[in-house]
Formats: C-alpha cells, sequence, structure tokens
C-alpha cells in the first residue's frame, strides 16, 4: 500500500474510482471508441461541474445557505456571455468573449445580492423553497422575453473563449492536423482488434484550449476558496454554519457574512456558466431548469460538503452518470442477453417481466439516469450523509499540526511552511 | 372574458392546489420537514388512477359527465399515492438520523425515483383518460362563464373531501391526535398518544390527498410524468401563505394562490403587460413576499 498511505479508506475507495474511470477512458481512447475530442469536451464538462461545486460548497458547505437556484446562476453566466457574443443575439452580439465574462459575473453578482436581500434571513427550509422559486422565475422570464433572450430558441453562434486572442484565437487552425492511423492487432488464433484511428483536426485543438481554460478557472478558484476558507472571514462562515446564534453571540453580523458568501459562490456558479456558453456554443433556457441544480447538489453531497476535494471527485461522479448512461445505452444490447440458451429452455413464467423491464430500463435511458441520480441521493443520505470525502485537513488550521509528527498531514503541512501561519491563527477577524 | 369566468376558472385550479397543499401541510407539521416528493406523490396518484380506469372504465352510469368507473379509479388512485407513501415513509424517511435538511434533500431523490419510475412504467408522453370531453354548460353561458360539468365535478369533490377532513379532524379520535401531535409532538408523546401511529395515519391521509390532486389534475390537463413536479413550487406558494403547518391554512392559501393563477389575464385587461405564460411566477414571487413579511403564513401563529 506504500503509495497510499496515510490516506483513509474513503480516500483511498476514490483515488480507486477515478483511477478505474480513466482506465476506462483511456481504453476507448486507444481502441477508438471515444474520440479525443470528445473525451476533451468530456473533460472540460467535469471542469465545469467542480466549479458549480465549489460555488455551492462556499455557499452550503461553508455558510450552511441551502440554495436550490444553482442553475439560475449558472443560466445567467452562459446567458451573460451569449448574449454579448453571440451573432444571434438579439441585443448585443459580437463584442469580445472576455466582455461577457466580466458582464456574466458581474450580473451575477447583481442578481445574488438582489436574491439574497429578501432570502438570507429566512429558515432554511424556507431559502431552499424560495431560491427555488425565485430561480423558476428567472427562467420563466428567460423563455418568454423572447425581444431580449431569444425565448425557447436559444442562442446560437457563440464563439470560442479565444476569440479575439492575439495567438490563441488562431491556434486550433494553426496547428496541424495529425492523422492516427488505424492499427489492426491480431492475435493468432485469439482476436483481431483495432486500435486508435482518428485525426486530431482544429477541433481537437480547440477542445485542448478549452480544457486548459477550465483547468486555470478551477485551479484559480480553488486556490482563492482554500485560502479564503483559512482566513478569519472562512471561520467566521464555518461558524454561521454550525451555530448560527454563536456567531450572533459573538458579534458577527451573520447576514453580511451570509450576503458575501451567497455572492462569492453564486458568482463561481456563473463562471462555470460562461465556460459552458464559450464550450457547448449553444445555450437554452434547459440551462435553467431545476434538475441542473440538483446535479450540483449531487456532487457536494456525495462528495462531502465543505470539502473541496470532494466537490471535485462529486463533479467527476455527476459527468460519469450523465454521460456513462448515454453510452451505457449504446453498449448494452436492446434485448435481454439470453447467452445463446432460447427462453423456452429457461424457466417460463419469469424471464418475460425481467426481458421486459431489461427492455425498458436499456431503452430509455433519461429515466434509468433520473432513477439512478435518485437512488444516489436517498443512499448517500442513509449511509453517508457527511459525503465520501468529508473535510478534514480543510478544517485544521495549518498552525495547529506544525511541529506535530510529520508525515502525519502532508496536506496541512504544505502551506504553512513559511511560519507566519501561527500569527494568522489568532482572532484578528477584520 | 368576464371577471366571473376567472373567478369560476379559479374556484376549479384552487380545487386542486387546495387538494395539493393540506396534504403538503400535514407531512410538514408532523414529519417536521418540507417534502419535495409531494408532488411527485400527486403525479403516482394520477398513474394510479389512469390505469385502474383502463380497468373500470365502463362501469355504470355518469354523474357530471363521469362514469362511476372513474370515481372507482379515483379511490384506487388515491389508495396508491397513500400507500407508496407510507412505504416510503417506512423504507427511506424512518431510518434516516439527519435532521430536517437531510430529510429535505432526501425527498428530492425520493421525487426522481418516483418520476423515474412513471416514466419507465408509463413513457414519457403526456395521456388523457378515455372520457368525453364535455362542451361548457349551457346555463352558465349567459353570464360569461364557461365551465364544464368536469370542472364541477372537480370542485364537488374536493369539496366533499376537505369537508371529511374537516368532520375528521374536529369530531373524531384520531383528529384530535393529528392536532396534538401537529402543536407539540412530545406533549402529545407524553400524553398518551402513539405518535408513531398517527404520523403512517398523516402519510396515508396527505399523500391520499395529494393522490386525489394528482387524479383532478389530470382531468383538467392531462396526465404526464412531470405534471406533479410542475406544480409543486405553486403548491409549495400557498402552504406557506397559509402557513405552514395549518391544515386550514392550506385551504385558504390554496383558494388564494389557484384564484390569483387564474387571475393573471386580468392583469392584461387593465393594461399590465403580464401574460398568463408568467402565472407562475407571479405565484412565486407571492410567495417570497410573504415569507418576508409575515414568514408564518396569514394563518399561521405570529412571530417564531
Amino acid at each position: 500500500m506504500g503509495l497510499l498511505d496515510g490516506y483513509t479508506r474513503a480516500e483511498r475507495g476514490v483515488v480507486g474510482f477515478v483511477v478505474l474511470l480513466m482506465l476506462l477512458l483511456t481504453y476507448g481512447l486507444v481502441t477508438g471508441g471515444l474520440g479525443p475530442t470528445y473525451f476533451l469536451y468530456l473533460i472540460g464538462l467535469v471542469g465545469m461541474y467542480v466549479l458549480l461545486s465549489f460555488g455551492l460548497n462556499a455557499q452550503w458547505g461553508y455558510t450552511g445557505l441551502i440554495n436550490f437556484s444553482v442553475a439560475a446562476f449558472f443560466g445567467i453566466g452562459a446567458y451573460g456571455t451569449a448574449l454579448l457574443s453571440a451573432d444571434s443575439s438579439p441585443i448585443a452580439g459580437d463584442m469580445l468573449p472576455v466582455v461577457g465574462l466580466f458582464v456574466g459575473l458581474l450580473v451575477a453578482a447583481i442578481v445574488a445580492v438582489v436574491i439574497g436581500i429578501p432570502t438570507l434571513r429566512l429558515r432554511t427550509d424556507y431559502l431552499a423553497i424560495a431560491s427555488l422559486g425565485l430561480a423558476e422565475v428567472i427562467r420563466i422570464l428567460v423563455q418568454n422575453q423572447r425581444d431580449y433572450t431569444n425565448g425557447s430558441a436559444g442562442l446560437r453562434g457563440i464563439p470560442g473563449f479565444f476569440e479575439g486572442w492575439p495567438v490563441l484565437e488562431t491556434f486550433p487552425q494553426a496547428m496541424p492536423t495529425l492523422i492516427v492511423e488505424r492499427l489492426v492487432v491480431t492475435i493468432p488464433f485469439v482476436a483481431e482488434f483495432g486500435l486508435f484511428g482518428f485525426r486530431l483536426g482544429p477541433g481537437f485543438w480547440q477542445g485542448l484550449l478549452n480544457v486548459s481554460l477550465v483547468l486555470v478557472f478551477v485551479g484559480v478558484t480553488y486556490a482563492m476558496l482554500r485560502r479564503v476558507h483559512r482566513s478569519p472571514w472562512g471561520r467566521v462562515l464555518r461558524t454561521i454554519r454550525a451555530d448560527e446564534d454563536l456567531a450572533e453571540a459573538l458579534g458577527k453580523n451573520t447576514y453580511a457574512f451570509k450576503m458575501q458568501s451567497f455572492v462569492l459562490g453564486s458568482v463561481i456558479m456563473a463562471l462555470a456558466g460562461v465556460f459552458y456558453a464559450h464550450l457547448n456554443l449553444y445555450v437554452s433556457p434547459g440551462d435553467f431548469e431545476p434538475i441542473n441544480t440538483f446535479y450540483v447538489w449531487i456532487a457536494v453531497i456525495l462528495g462531502g460538503s465543505g470539502s473541496n476535494r470532494g466537490a471535485m471527485f462529486g463533479g467527476f461522479v455527476v459527468i460519469a452518470i450523465r454521460e456513462g448512461t448515454r453510452f451505457l445505452g449504446d453498449l448494452l444490447p436492446a434485448a435481454f442477453p439470453t447467452l445463446g440458451v432460447p427462453f423456452t429452455d429457461l424457466v417460463v413464467s419469469f424471464p418475460a417481466l425481467v426481458e421486459n423491464t431489461y427492455a425498458t430500463v436499456v431503452s430509455n435511458f433519461a429515466s434509468t439516469r433520473l432513477l439512478a441520480v435518485g437512488l444516489i441521493i436517498i443512499l448517500v443520505m442513509r449511509f453517508r450523509p457527511e459525503g465520501v470525502l468529508p473535510p478534514q485537513r480543510e478544517l485544521i488550521w495549518p498552525a495547529a499540526t506544525e511541529g506535530s509528527d510529520p508525515g502525519s498531514e502532508p496536506g496541512a503541512r504544505a502551506v504553512s511552511t513559511d511560519g507566519s501561519g501561527a500569527n494568522r491563527g489568532g482572532e484578528t477577524n477584520e | 372574458m368576464s371577471v366571473l369566468e376567472y373567478v369560476a376558472n379559479g374556484l376549479v385550479f384552487s380545487s386542486i392546489i387546495v387538494l395539493a397543499s393540506i396534504g403538503l401541510s400535514l407531512v410538514y407539521s408532523i414529519a417536521d420537514f418540507a417534502n419535495f416528493a409531494h408532488g411527485d406523490t400527486m403525479t403516482v396518484g394520477a398513474y394510479g388512477t389512469l390505469v385502474t380506469f383502463g380497468f373500470v372504465g365502463g362501469l355504470g352510469g355518469t354523474v357530471l359527465g363521469l362514469p362511476y368507473g372513474f370515481f372507482v379509479a379515483l379511490v384506487a388512485g388515491i389508495v396508491v399515492a397513500a400507500v407508496v407513501a407510507v412505504v416510503t415513509q417506512r423504507l427511506v424517511y424512518e431510518p434516516l438520523d439527519i435532521g430536517s435538511i437531510g430529510l429535505l434533500i432526501t425527498s428530492i431523490g425520493v421525487a426522481f425515483v418516483y418520476r423515474a419510475l412513471v416514466r419507465l412504467g408509463f413513457g414519457a408522453d403526456p395521456r388523457e383518460y378515455a372520457v368525453e370531453l364535455q362542451r361548457p354548460i349551457e346555463a352558465l353561458l349567459p353570464y360569461g362563464i364557461r365551465m364544464t360539468v368536469h370542472d364541477v365535478a372537480i370542485v364537488g369533490s374536493a369539496a366533499l373531501l376537505v369537508t371529511g377532513l374537516h368532520l375528521l379532524l374536529q369530531y373524531t379520535d384520531l383528529g384530535r391526535k393529528m392536532r396534538a401531535m401537529a402543536d407539540n409532538p412530545d406533549l402529545a408523546r407524553v400524553s398518551g398518544i402513539r405518535t408513531g401511529r398517527i404520523r403512517i395515519w398523516t402519510w396515508l391521509i396527505g399523500a391520499g390527498l395529494a393522490g386525489a390532486g394528482g387524479g383532478f389534475l389530470g382531468l383538467y390537463n392531462n396526465v404526464g410524468p412531470r405534471m406533479g413536479f410542475d406544480i409543486l413550487l405553486v403548491v409549495f406558494a400557498a402552504v406557506i401563505l397559509g402557513g405552514i403547518g395549518s391544515v386550514y391554512g392550506a385551504m385558504l392559501g390554496g383558494l388564494l394562490i389557484g384564484m390569483i393563477d387564474q387571475m393573471t389575464p386580468i392583469l392584461g385587461d387593465v393594461g399590465i403587460p403580464i401574460g398568463t405564460e408568467y402565472s407562475y411566477a407571479i405565484a412565486f414571487v407571492i410567495m417570497v413576499a410573504v415569507l418576508l413579511v409575515r414568514p408564518n403564513g396569514i394563518a399561521g401563529e405570529a412571530g417564531s
């Protein structure tokens, strides 16, 4: 176990899961079942969900705000940049995506304040219902204000994020098209299978750019959130989550802290939306559907509320559910596999039911996915409500482990080497 | 369209919302969490009605344009919704030990499972009960009211159910225990009330009423897997407006929200350019406004 010493069982399980998923994807890449361009698109989606989970984590995981309007802020980010940069945009159009980025984030911050003012004073379960209601109001507005949003048709013709940038704009076209020939490998008397066989054209290079972009977004957000979470500000948030009355008693203006956390999280969600618009090149009112909110909730709860590592893992799992079920639908045979034995030779009464159920489940993967999502929520809440990777090292102030047995807390030790952590450890808030 | 017609439409829609909101409010007061699966319980009831109606459709004569078989099917739908809810309570909610927010999130999972199973069993396309479409009642047309006898049946049946619940709550032993428990579960328990049993009854009655609401919603629009989820927030708006946990408040809230929803076109008539596509949005905004001004609703106790 040498490599994984110092990790909890859950962490080993997660590492195993991610490695397995990577192996599967690599297998798909090597055998040509999964195009490299699509693979990069998937990575981009994972990055997007990681961002969304980070945003929700800042609200729910840190502060305990139960926000059911994730999809609204995601949609605001996506529509914000799309309305400014798309050529089919009914209001502005053809502006630089970087402008769209800043406008999208700004609008999200403003809407967050507007939604936060009435709702953040509410009890937690009322906040859940109210935020879902206001998110629906936003969705209905986008769907019906055709003059401004193009209505249910959505927006097409969104440029890539790097349009208007000096070198990166033409990067995909400038790169050569690589052709990887298909190899047929024959193992005598055993099998014959194909390897590779794809072209790496502009689409691939564009995908590579997108992945780099989301990695930058995720990296910057992660670093910022980690810093913020460990700051005195972050500690007040954790106190509010644990016991709001206590935070009040300590003289903290909990409403202001909640608002800051709500706006911070919402802007991160909008950032994910901006990225999505330039990844997908198409946005529609469907992006505001409440189901998208609940996908993000799964990512956060499953990963472990309050833990950013957990949020990353959750992002992986959500994409595995969303895209994996699509693949399974194509891969699995439409009829129940009988292994060559005709049904009449098996037990007569039970196969018909099994066969029908199987056919229904395989041919309706949208419904099966919904079922899987529902079951995962129920099972996680039943058996591991704290999530797979609950916050551990995140909650330990670096200075606290200084001088203790080195190696026991690798995560915490890494950031406190400059020794200044000790000064910041005191109650020096604001 | 005349104001009278809006009132009539509002009455029909309100009947459905009232049935749903009473159930949601009952469960909220006794199980102590916002049950996001309530809308999908309505869907379950609607499909239970649909399937049973397929078997007993031709049964007997007709009353108010609906064959007797429809009412038999409706009862079946109520039973199906109630049984499904109690089984869910036993299997899912009871073993949990995670507080009301955890239960709320779990109920979202339950809602997805219900909806997915309905979609797997019946497909995603909307369906209709095999009942003859009715023309508006002639006698009401001169007053500018276009109302079918089916609408009358919905309002009448809902009134019957609500009256039944009222009698149950006020004049039976079970009703008194339920009210006691909604007020103060601990006090109820030390007074010798078997709260576990009352809780099951509450789920049965609450989900049963949701099932009835779903059955009528299917008659009002049509039957589809998303029908209950789409209306859930409207029902929450009604419950919050009336005051969470108060059954009579839920009735009042349901009536008001249903009316407001159907009155939206009046805004257009008086020059405010808001179309009917915003009727739900108006309900949600009202809900948030009520939470702000009076978090305990119009029938709830003052202060918190």
